[in-house]
C-alpha cells in the first residue's frame, strides 16, 4: 500500500505522520496519533462512536472519512472539548445528568450534542432527538442524553464560549 | 462521624469526569511496549464443516507475521466460557455433566465465526492480510438452526455425550419429572373453567454492547500471564484462564479495563482463551486482539432464542389453578449457558403467581447457530413475553382488568420467590400498580381504546416481574472487601466488583461512605485483581446487594477496631463508646473523645519508649475485612404499563408512552436507578419489536451489523417516566433491593399485551415486526 506523508489538525495542534493513503480518519486518530478517546464501535458509519467534529460545526463519522480528506480541516475530539482542565458544558451536562454509563457511546455522543447546539442552538426536544439519530447507546435508552443536551443548551446561553463562535476549538 | 450522608443521593458516577473527556481506558485503547497484534482467524462461509486441511504456510510468509498457531499449536484442553461449574456445589455439577466442549481453534466448525486459527503480527494489517492467505479446506456437514432439526434422531451428532443433542434438560435427580413446580397440575387443570394455551417464540436477541470485544494478553519475563479484559467476572475468569493453562491462580494476572457495556455479554470468558493462547505462543511481548462489530456478531454469545409452550387453566373468578409450561431453548453451537437460563426461565415464572400447581419443563438442543447465553434478565424476558400475555388472555376473555388480577394473584411476602423455599421478604407490588396505573391513566385509557376505528389504534397494556438480588441459594454468592485505614483516616477499599457501567462503584462507595460516616471523596476503590479477594461477579442483579453486604461487614469491622481501641486508650468500656464526626465518643461523657485520625495514625506511627516499654497507642495499621455471604436474595417487584399506537395501513408501532414503576426497596442512587430501568427498556422494546438476529438457510448471519438489525434509536424511543417504589425490604442491606436485571424484563409483556388491546389480537411471535401485524391483520379480515 502507497503511504503518504499526512498533516492533520487535531484539537488545535497539527500532527505529522506518514500512513497508506487508505488510512481513516478514525484509524489515524487512534493508532496514529494515539488519540484513543475517538471510539470504534462498527467501523461502517453505524453507530456513531466515532463522532468528531470538522471545522467547528459539522459532526462526522471519522471511520467513513479518509484521514488524507481531513487534511486541512480542523478536527475537534472529545479530548478538545475541555479548556485548561475546564469542562465544556457539554460534557458537564451529560455528567450531571446521568448521561453516562458505559461511556464508550459518550465522546461520540458529546461531538454530536456540539454539532447539533453549533447548528441551532435551543433545539427542541425532537430536534434534539432527531439530531442524535445515528449515535447508538445501548445503555441508557436516550432519556437522560436528551436531557443532559437541553441542560447543555440553557448552559451554553449563558456562556461566553458560543459567542466566540463553534464550540470546543 | 460527618453529618454529610450519600444514600439516597444522585451522586454522579466516579468515572462519569473521565469518561466525559475519552480519557476512560478501554482494552482496545491500550498501547504497550513492544505490542503485538492477533488475529483470530474465523470460518465466515459455513456453520457446520470439518476442516480437512489447514494451510497456514502462505499466511505464515507474510513480512511482519510473528507467528501462526494451528489447532495443534495451543492448548487441547476443553473449556466453556461459562462459569457456571464455578458456581455449584460438585454434586449439582455433576448432575450438568461434561459441559466442557469448546476448544480454542477448532477442526469442527459448529457455527459461523468459529475459530480455527490463529495470526501474530507486528501489525493490525498485517495480521488481517496474512489472515486472508489462511486456505482452508472444509467438508460441510449437516446445519440445524433449531431443536426440532437437531433433536431428530437421524440428525448429526453433536457431541457424544449429549445424545439427541440436547445439551441440557431440568435432571431427574434434582427435579421429578424433569419439572419444577409443584402440586398435581393435571389434577388441578382438569378443575379449571378456562383453559388457555398458546405456543410463544422467542428471537435471537444480541447484547450489542457498543465496545466490541477486545483484549490484550502478555506472558511476561516473571512467568505471569496477564490479560487485559472487560469481563463482568473476573474473579472466575482468572482461575478458568489458570486452569486452561495449568498455571498456578497467582500466576495469572487479570486487570479490568473499563467495560464498554457487558448486559451479561462479557459473563465469564469470551475472547480471553484465544487471546492468551497467543500471548503464550510470544512470550515477553504483548498481544491485542481487537474483534471487529461483524466479528463480535457471529463469535460471541446472545439471548437465548426458543419456542415457549404455556398452558394457564383459571377459575370463573380469575384463580389460576394450574400453569404447565415447557421451554425449549436453542443453545446454539455450544453448552456455555445452556443449564442456567432453562432453570431460572422457570423459576421467574413459578415466582411469580400463586397457582395452584404448575409443572414448568426447561430444555436446550444444539444447533448451528452463534452460542446463546446469558443477557441481562437471563430468562425473564423470555417468561414475560409469554406469561404475561397468557395471563391477559384469560382476564380478556373472563371480563377480568388485568390490574385488578394481578394485584389479586401476584406472590408477595412469605410465599416462595423464584427459588422454592427461599421465600419473598418484601413485595411493593400493589403500589407499583397502583402508581403505575394511575400514572398512565390506566381506566379511562383501557375503556377509551375499547372500541376504536381509523388506521391508527390505542391500546394499553400492563406487565409485571419479579428478579432476584443474587443468586442465593442456587448459585454460589460470595463477595470479599477490605477496608484499609490510612493514617490520616482516608480510606482504602479493595474489592473486585466489576462496574459495567451501571454505577456499582459509585453506590458501594456511598455505602461506605454511610457507614463509615466519612465524605465520599477520602475513599477511593480500588479494583485489583492481586490485592482484592474473591467475588463471583457482576452478574445476576447482585452487585449492589452482595457487594454493598460486603462492604457495609469490612466497614462496620474499622468501626468495631477503632472502638476497641479508644476504649484502652480512654478507659471507657466499648459499649459505652460512639463513633460520629470523626470522633469516638464516650456516649454520657462528651469530653472523653479521641480523633479516628488520632487512632488511625498513632496505629501506624507508634513508637516505644526506650524507658518504660510503653507505645504511644494500640500498634497496628487498622484494616477491616469482610468475606460476605448473603443470607437471602430480597427480589425486587415492578409493574410496567405501556401505551403503543399501532398503524393498521402500514403495520408500524410506536410506544407513545410507558411509565416503569420498581420495587426497589430502597435506592441507594435514584438517578442511576432510572438509568437502569430506561437503559432496560430500550433494550426490552427492542427485543419486543425490532430485534432478531437471522441465518440463512446455511446457517450464516443475516444481519450482523446495527443496519440490518434494528435496535430503537433517539427518535423511536417513548416518553418514559420511571417511579422509584421505596419500601426499604426488612433484611437488605439499607433495604435496597436489585434493578439491573430487571430493566428489560417487564416493558417487553406490557408492550406486547398494549399491542393486543389496540388490535384485539395476540401476538406470540417476537419481535412484533409490521410484517407480523399486517399478516395477523389480514388473517382476522379473512376470518
Ligand atoms: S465506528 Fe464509525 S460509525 Fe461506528
Ligand atoms: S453509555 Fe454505554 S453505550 Fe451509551
Amino acid at each position: 500500500m502507497k503511504t503518504k506523508i499526512m498533516t492533520l489538525c487535531v484539537n488545535g495542534r497539527d500532527h505529522r505522520f506518514e500512513a497508506p493513503v487508505n488510512r481513516t480518519l478514525l484509524q489515524a486518530l487512534r493508532d496514529d496519533l494515539k488519540l484513543t478517546e475517538t471510539k470504534y464501535g462498527c467501523g461502517t458509519g453505524e453507530c456513531g462512536g466515532c463522532t468528531v467534529l470538522m471545522d467547528g460545526k459539522e459532526s462526522i463519522c471519522s471511520c467513513l472519512t479518509l484521514a488524507v480528506e481531513a487534511e486541512g480541516r480542523h478536527i475537534t475530539t472529545v479530548g478538545g472539548m475541555t479548556r485548561d482542565g475546564e469542562l465544556h458544558p457539554i460534557q458537564i451536562a451529560f455528567i450531571e445528568e446521568g448521561a453516562i454509563q458505559c461511556g464508550y457511546c459518550t465522546p461520540g455522543m458529546i461531538m454530536k450534542t456540539a454539532s447539533i447546539l453549533a447548528n441551532n442552538p435551543h433545539p427542541s426536544e425532537d430536534e434534539i432527538r432527531e439530531g442524535l439519530e445515528g449515535n447508538i447507546c445501548r445503555c441508557t435508552g436516550y432519556e437522560k442524553i436528551v436531557l443532559a443536551v437541553q441542560r447543555a443548551s440553557q448552559m451554553l446561553d449563558n456562556s461566553q464560549i458560543q459567542k466566540s463562535g463553534g464550540m470546543g476549538q | 462521624m460527618s453529618e454529610k450522608t450519600y444514600v439516597g443521593k444522585n451522586v454522579p458516577k466516579l468515572d462519569a469526569r473521565e469518561k466525559a473527556c475519552g480519557q476512560a481506558v478501554y482494552a482496545a485503547d491500550l498501547q504497550l511496549p513492544g505490542m503485538l497484534y492477533g488475529k483470530i482467524v474465523r470460518c465466515w462461509d459455513h456453520a457446520h464443516a470439518r476442516v480437512l486441511k489447514l494451510d497456514l504456510s502462505d499466511a505464515a510468509k507474510v513480512p511482519g507475521v510473528v507467528k501462526v498457531l494451528a489447532p495443534k499449536d495451543v492448548t487441547q484442553k476443553n473449556y466453556n466460557t461459562g462459569v457456571l461449574d464455578l458456581m455449584v456445589p460438585e454434586e449439582m455439577g455433576q448432575l450438568l455433566g461434561d459441559i466442557e466442549d469448546q476448544r480454542i481453534f477448532t477442526d469442527h466448525v459448529r457455527h459461523q465465526g468459529d475459530a480455527i486459527c490463529g495470526i501474530i503480527a507486528e501489525s493490525e494489517e498485517i495480521a488481517e492480510i496474512a489472515a486472508g492467505k489462511v486456505k482452508v479446506l472444509y467438508e460441510p456437514l449437516p446445519v440445524y438452526l433449531s431443536a426440532e432439526e437437531s433433536a431428530r434422531p437421524d440428525a448429526f451428532q453433536f457431541d457424544e455425550r449429549k445424545p439427541g443433542n440436547r445439551a441440557f434438560q431440568l435432571p431427574e435427580q434434582m427435579f421429578p419429572g424433569n419439572a419444577y413446580g409443584w402440586g398435581d397440575v393435571d389434577v388441578e387443570m382438569a378443575k379449571a373453567d378456562l383453559v388457555v394455551e398458546e405456543t410463544f417464540y422467542l428471537p435471537k436477541v444480541k447484547q450489542c454492547q457498543m465496545e466490541p470485544h477486545a483484549y490484550v494478553a502478555h506472558y511476561d519475563q516473571t512467568g505471569r500471564l496477564n490479560c487485559w479484559t472487560s469481563t463482568q467476572m473476573p474473579k472466575c475468569v482468572q482461575p478458568k484462564l489458570a486452569r486452561l493453562f495449568e498455571l498456578p491462580i497467582s500466576r495469572v494476572n487479570l486487570i479490568s479495563t473499563t467495560i464498554g457495556g457487558g448486559f451479561g455479554g462479557r459473563l465469564g470468558m469470551v475472547f480471553e482463551p484465544e487471546t492468551c493462547a497467543m500471548a503464550l505462543a510470544v512470550p515477553g511481548r504483548p498481544v491485542k486482539v481487537q474483534s471487529t462489530r461483524e466479528e463480535d456478531w457471529i463469535a460471541s454469545e446472545s439471548r437465548h432464542p426458543g419456542k415457549y409452550w404455556i398452558k394457564l387453566g383459571v377459575k370463573k373468578d380469575g384463580t389460576p389453578v394450574a400453569v404447565d409450561a415447557h421451554f425449549t431453548s436453542n443453545a446454539g453451537a455450544y453448552f456455555s449457558h445452556s443449564s442456567g437460563v432453562p432453570f431460572t426461565t422457570g423459576g421467574w415464572l413459578t415466582g411469580m403467581y400463586k397457582y395452584g400447581a404448575i409443572r414448568y419443563k426447561g430444555d436446550t438442543y444444539y444447533t448451528n447457530q452463534a452460542p446463546s447465553g446469558a443477557f441481562r434478565g437471563y430468562g425473564n424476558p423470555q417468561t414475560n413475553f409469554a406469561l404475561e400475555q397468557i395471563v391477559d388472555r384469560a382476564c380478556t376473555e373472563l371480563n377480568i382488568d388485568p390490574v385488578e388480577w394481578r394485584k389479586k394473584w401476584h406472590k408477595g411476602v412469605g410465599d416462595d420467590g423464584w427459588c422454592i423455599g427461599v421465600p419473598y421478604s418484601s413485595c411493593a407490588l400493589d403500589e407499583c400498580l397502583e402508581r403505575g396505573a394511575e400514572a398512565i391513566g390506566w381506566k379511562e385509557k383501557r375503556a377509551r381504546y375499547a372500541n376504536q376505528s381509523g388506521s391508527k389504534r390505542r391500546g394499553v397494556g400492563v406487565g409485571v416481574m419479579t428478579h432476584t438480588s443474587g443468586a442465593m441459594p442456587m448459585l454460589l454468592e460470595h463477595t470479599t472487601c477490605t477496608v484499609k485505614m490510612n493514617e490520616d483516616a482516608s480510606v482504602v477499599i479493595t474489592l473486585s466488583c466489576s462496574d459495567l457501567g451501571q454505577g456499582s462503584h459509585t453506590v458501594l462507595k456511598q455505602i461506605a461512605a454511610d457507614t463509615l460516616g466519612m465524605p465520599m471523596d477520602e475513599i477511593h476503590i480500588l479494583v485489583n485483581m492481586d490485592a482484592a479477594g474473591f467475588d463471583i461477579g457482576s452478574h445476576a442483579s447482585r452487585t449492589t446487594y452482595v457487594g454493598g453486604g460486603a462492604v457495609i461487614k469490612a466497614c462496620e469491622d474499622v468501626k468495631r477496631q477503632l472502638i476497641e481501641r479508644a476504649a484502652i486508650r480512654l478507659g471507657v468500656p466499648e459499649e459505652d463508646l460512639e463513633i460520629k464526626d470523626r470522633q469516638v465518643f464516650a456516649k454520657h461523657d462528651r469530653d472523653k473523645r479521641l480523633s479516628v485520625m488520632e487512632i488511625c495514625h498513632t496505629g501506624v506511627y507508634n513508637f516505644t519508649n526506650p524507658e518504660n516499654g510503653e507505645t504511644n497507642g494500640v500498634p497496628g495499621q487498622i484494616t477491616g475485612y469482610a468475606s460476605h455471604f448473603p443470607g437471602h436474595n430480597s427480589p425486587p417487584f415492578g409493574a410496567c404499563f405501556a401505551e403503543v399506537e399501532v398503524d393498521i395501513e402500514t403495520g408500524e408501532v410506536k410506544v407513545i408512552e410507558l411509565v416503569i414503576a420498581h420495587d426497589i426497596g430502597r435506592a441507594i442512587n435514584p438517578m442511576a436507578v432510572e438509568g437502569q430501568l430506561q437503559g432496560g427498556a430500550h433494550q426490552a422494546l427492542g427485543m419486543t419489536l425490532t430485534e432478531e438476529t437471522c441465518y440463512t438457510e446455511a446457517g450464516l448471519c443475516r444481519n450482523n451489523s446495527f443496519t440490518d438489525y434494528k435496535m430503537l434509536g433517539p427518535t423511536d424511543m417513548p416518553k418514559m417516566t420511571t417511579i422509584l417504589v421505596e419500601q426499604p425490604d426488612p433484611i437488605a442491606p439499607f433495604g435496597m433491593k436489585s434493578v439491573g436485571e430487571a430493566g428489560p424484563v417487564n416493558p417487553v409483556g406490557a408492550t406486547a399485551n398494549a399491542i393486543s388491546h389496540a388490535l384485539g389480537i395476540m401476538f406470540t411471535e417476537a419481535p412484533i415486526t409490521p410484517e407480523r401485524i399486517l399478516q395477523a391483520l389480514s388473517e382476522q379480515k379473512v376470518a
